[in-house]
């Protein structure tokens, strides 16, 4: 009797300790209020969505802004401000039907002739909107709820394209739409987000405030979309150019956040016990791209001699510092994280490093050890670093390399001038759509204008079956590494940091959100 | 003396043009597009056409210098193309932070070089010299970012005795203000007063072997008063053409300094101009740096006559 007792009492004592250790402790919950920090590498050109695809301006105008669509976890459109959305069975109309008592930050509500004004605006200016509007027939204001979308032809992309972050179709009121000419940015800034625009000074912050009448979605945070809760007082951008400051200032507790830091502070970030380091995935993958519009890289054979020839794995691993955690060996033209169009085909001619088909495409191209002018920037050390580990492989078997090192502005002025180089590096974001990979299109530098290619994409925005859109996407990416239009090379992942006080931040998307984080302080 | 000033005054006009024009030039001359880098990395040919034209940047060269000239002569220096002000504005607000991190600078590169160099000189040959100057060769070698970095390692990060980086109005918060301008102007100063201890040693081991010390020991006075009162004040006319050029530096913005402590200056304001290609601040901040330079002469120049009473200008 007495031993059961005991037996018993061990029981109910494991049985507290387990519920005490499941049961959410006051540490979990949400709590409102604070400023949080969020150092960043610089100024944004503008808090125009609509005018420009500088990643800084996505990163803070989502804050701000928001459109009819957003992406959820799987990279997948969702509704925002639109309601709800029905597609004729012609698929030419698209009937948006919007939220209602939806405020601006000046206090008034938003109608189907703010989204009508916007749209226009971002369809005359945004790359992704330049591209659904070539096939729109007519936009209009059915009453103040509904918007009507009339396509010349049938679209894929009418959902995904209202719905991409980047450049993207944020809704403006009318009056400030109309007011600004799409090619002149908008410098009154006035959205519907979780976080209102309070003060800019250039150089030394840009701070938002919560928009104390957000209406947020009823859905739970997904991905970029869903509900939206301000529970931070002030978010605090100070832009500190210096990445060493950067990660200092995350260690002594100046900044609760920073972003784009060198891979080489996450070793002392873990070490850390206020801060902890956060890997940014999908970040880039690694692009040489070549000019197809003139000189020595419009011989295809020279390019796929470039593709045989490179041994991708050790460039990788020393662009991420030798560390694992930071690349990804993916031929995949689309990331894995954006699931709906990742692809695994085996069998492509990517990271070949085959030495002896590389000179047997260098002679078959005909190519006399003309120098090839290789042009990047130390500015993102890993596209220099990338770009000189090329160099040294492609001379092994032959080419001749002219690396040329500029900077940045240098280099996206020269791009555009088909007799000034024959490739040049960057880095591919993530493209949530197969018509928004932008180096497969004929007006992007580098120039793809091979007319099986453009044949694919054009058919890519006009099929909305996604199974036949899938199987054309993997026809695509077959013919993309038979034509090498550009090399790809592996993926390449981001450093953030945080400071343990921060909590709630979502660490699965391309670039950082701040609605649904706040702070334990 | 006036008839001097006023002839100073003009001769800063022509100065003022070539750099303006050669400023213009370079900047323009230099491949890169402010147009492109503002658009950001996806954008298109097209689109960056159409907004070079609405920067007016598609017209001439030459025909852009003029209107500079014109723009200029009326006290306006353009549009930023990134900041949405004024040229004007963007430099009076980068202004003050420029100024205090100047001044602090000044105040520890004197404070330690001054002293350390007449020290040296009065023990000219002795431990204190050798290490002193020894001390001075450092300040003059170690890369002012690594002494930065390593500051803020060690002082902020390690210790947490003070800020990482960062800047606050010395007039709204001052002791905040001061924290954060500790480690900025303890570095920078560190580096320039190198070059001051230098020279205070030189200039005054020279004044120590003129005739009047000579004269004034033989007087009996002390070797004390002979040093402080009368070699000092005569060895200070190099010292104060060099706190001047250190002056002249130090407003360009100390570029690095302000970029590793974030504060938001001239010298970061006109790195990222050029970055991005903003020509309009670019040429702006250089103008408004050349012509305090020029000043900055001028007013040491005149500074001379006090500390000399044989100089005289006419």
């Amino acid at each position: 009797m007495a031993r059961r007792a005991f037996w018993l009492r061990v029981l109910t004592a494991f049985a507290m300790v387990a519920a005490f250790m499941i049961a959410p402790g006051p540490a979990d919950a949400q709590k409102k209020g604070g400023v949080l920090r969020v150092g960043n590498l610089g100024e944004p050109p503008s808090l125009d969505a609509h005018w420009t695809t500088a990643s800084i301006t996505e990163t803070l105008t989502n804050h701000i802004y928001e459109g009819l669509f957003s992406l959820d976890r799987d990279n997948k459109p969702i509704p925002m401000l639109a309601e709800s959305y029905t597609i004729s069975k012609d698929g030419l109309t698209y009937t948006f039907k919007l939220r209602s008592g939806i405020k601006f930050h000046n206090g008034k509500e938003m109608t189907s002739e703010d989204v009508v004004a916007s749209l226009t605006r971002w369809g005359k200016q945004s790359i992704y909107g330049k591209a659904l509007f070539a096939q729109v027939a007519e936009l209009r204001a059915v009453d103040p709820l509904t918007v009507q979308m009339q396509l010349k032809e049938k679209s894929a992309i009418v959902l995904i394209s209202l719905a991409v972050p980047n450049n993207f179709g944020a809704i403006y009121p009318k009056e400030i739409a109309e007011k600004f000419a799409p090619e002149v940015k908008v410098t009154e800034y006035v959205g519907t987000g979780p976080y209102k625009l309070a003060e800019w000074k250039p150089d030394q912050y840009i701070r938002m405030v919560r928009f104390d009448e957000y209406k947020s979605r009823n859905e739970k945070p997904n991905g970029y979309g869903g509900g939206k809760t301000a529970w931070l007082d002030e978010i605090r951008w100070v832009p500190v150019p210096e990445v060493a400051t950067r990660v200092a200032q995350v260690e002594t507790g100046e900044l609760d956040f920073a972003d784009d830091l060198n891979l080489d502070a996450y070793d002392r970030l873990k070490g850390n016990a206020n801060a902890r380091p956060i890997i940014s995935k999908p970040y880039y993958w690694l692009v040489a791209v070549f000019n197809k519009k003139e000189g020595l890289m419009t011989n295809q054979k020279l390019r796929q001699a470039w593709q045989a020839a490179i041994d991708i794995e050790p460039i990788m691993k020393n662009v991420a510092g030798g560390k694992k955690e930071f690349y990804r060996m993916d031929s995949s033209l689309a990331p894995v994280e954006i699931s709906a169009w990742h692809t695994k085909i085996s069998g492509l001619p990517w990271d070949e490093h085959n030495r002896d088909k590389a000179k047997r495409l260098l002679q078959e191209a005909g190519y006399k050890k003309e120098p090839i002018r290789f042009m990047t920037t130390q500015e993102y050390k890993w596209m220099y670093d990338f770009a000189l580990l090329t160099k040294q492989q492609l001379e092994d078997v032959g080419f001749n390399i002219d690396l040329q090192v500029v900077d940045w502005a240098t280099l996206v002025k020269r791009r555009n001038n088909p007799k000034e180089y024959d490739v040049f590096t960057t880095g591919i974001g993530a493209a949530y759509d197969p018509t928004h990979h932008v180096y497969l299109t004929p007006s992007w530098p580098g120039w793809t204008t091979d007319e099986g290619i453009q044949k694919i994409q054009q058919e890519l925005a006009r099929e909305t079956d996604p199974k036949k859109r899938m199987a054309l996407w993997e026809q695509q990416t077959r013919q993309f590494y038979e034509k090498v239009p550009v090399i790809r090379y592996g993926d390449l992942f981001g450093l953030r940091a945080a400071r343990n006080t921060v909590k709630g931040f979502n660490e699965s998307t391309e670039r950082v959100r701040f609605y649904n984080v706040w702070l334990d302080k | 003396m006036l008839a001097y000033l006023v002839r100073r005054l003009l001769a800063v006009i022509p100065v003022m043009a070539v750099v303006v024009t050669v400023v213009f030039l370079l900047i323009h001359l230099i491949p890169g597009d402010p147009v492109s880098v503002m658009l950001g990395p996806d954008a298109t040919p097209t689109q960056i056409e159409a907004t070079r034209k609405a920067l007016g940047l598609d017209g001439p060269i030459l025909e852009q210098l003029l209107g500079f000239y014109g723009r200029v002569l009326r006290g306006d220096l353009g549009q930023s193309y990134f900041l949405d002000r004024p040229v004007t504005t963007a430099i009076l607000e980068r202004a003050e932070p420029t100024l205090v991190l100047m001044v602090c600078a000044l105040l520890v590169a004197v404070a330690i070089g001054v002293p350390s160099g007449i020290v040296a000189a009065a023990h000219r040959g002795s431990i204190w010299d050798r290490v002193l100057m020894i001390g001075s060769l450092l300040g003059v070698c170690v890369p002012g970012f690594w002494l930065s970095l390593n500051f803020i390692y060690l002082f902020a990060v390690r210790l947490g005795w003070l800020p990482a980086a960062g800047y606050a109005s010395l007039f709204t918060e001052p002791a905040t203000a001061l924290r954060y301008m500790v480690l900025p102007a303890v570095s920078l100063g560190f580096n320039q007063s190198a070059l001051i201890a230098r020279i205070s040693r030189s200039c005054m081991l020279e004044a120590l072997q003129q005739d009047y010390v000579r004269t004034a020991r033989a007087k009996g006075l002390p070797q004390r008063a002979v040093t402080y009162v009368h070699a000092l004040r005569n060895a200070l006319v190099p010292v104060v053409t060099v706190i001047g050029v250190t002056t002249a530096v130090l407003i360009g913005g100390a570029v690095i300094t302000e970029i590793v402590f974030n504060i938001p200056g001239l010298g970061r304001l006109v790195i990222s101009a050029i970055l991005r290609r903003d020509y309009p601040v670019v040429q702006g901040v250089v103008l408004v740096t050349a012509a305090t330079y020029v000043l900055i002469n001028l007013g040491v120049d005149l500074l001379y006559a006090f500390i000399d009473p044989r100089i005289r200008y006419d």
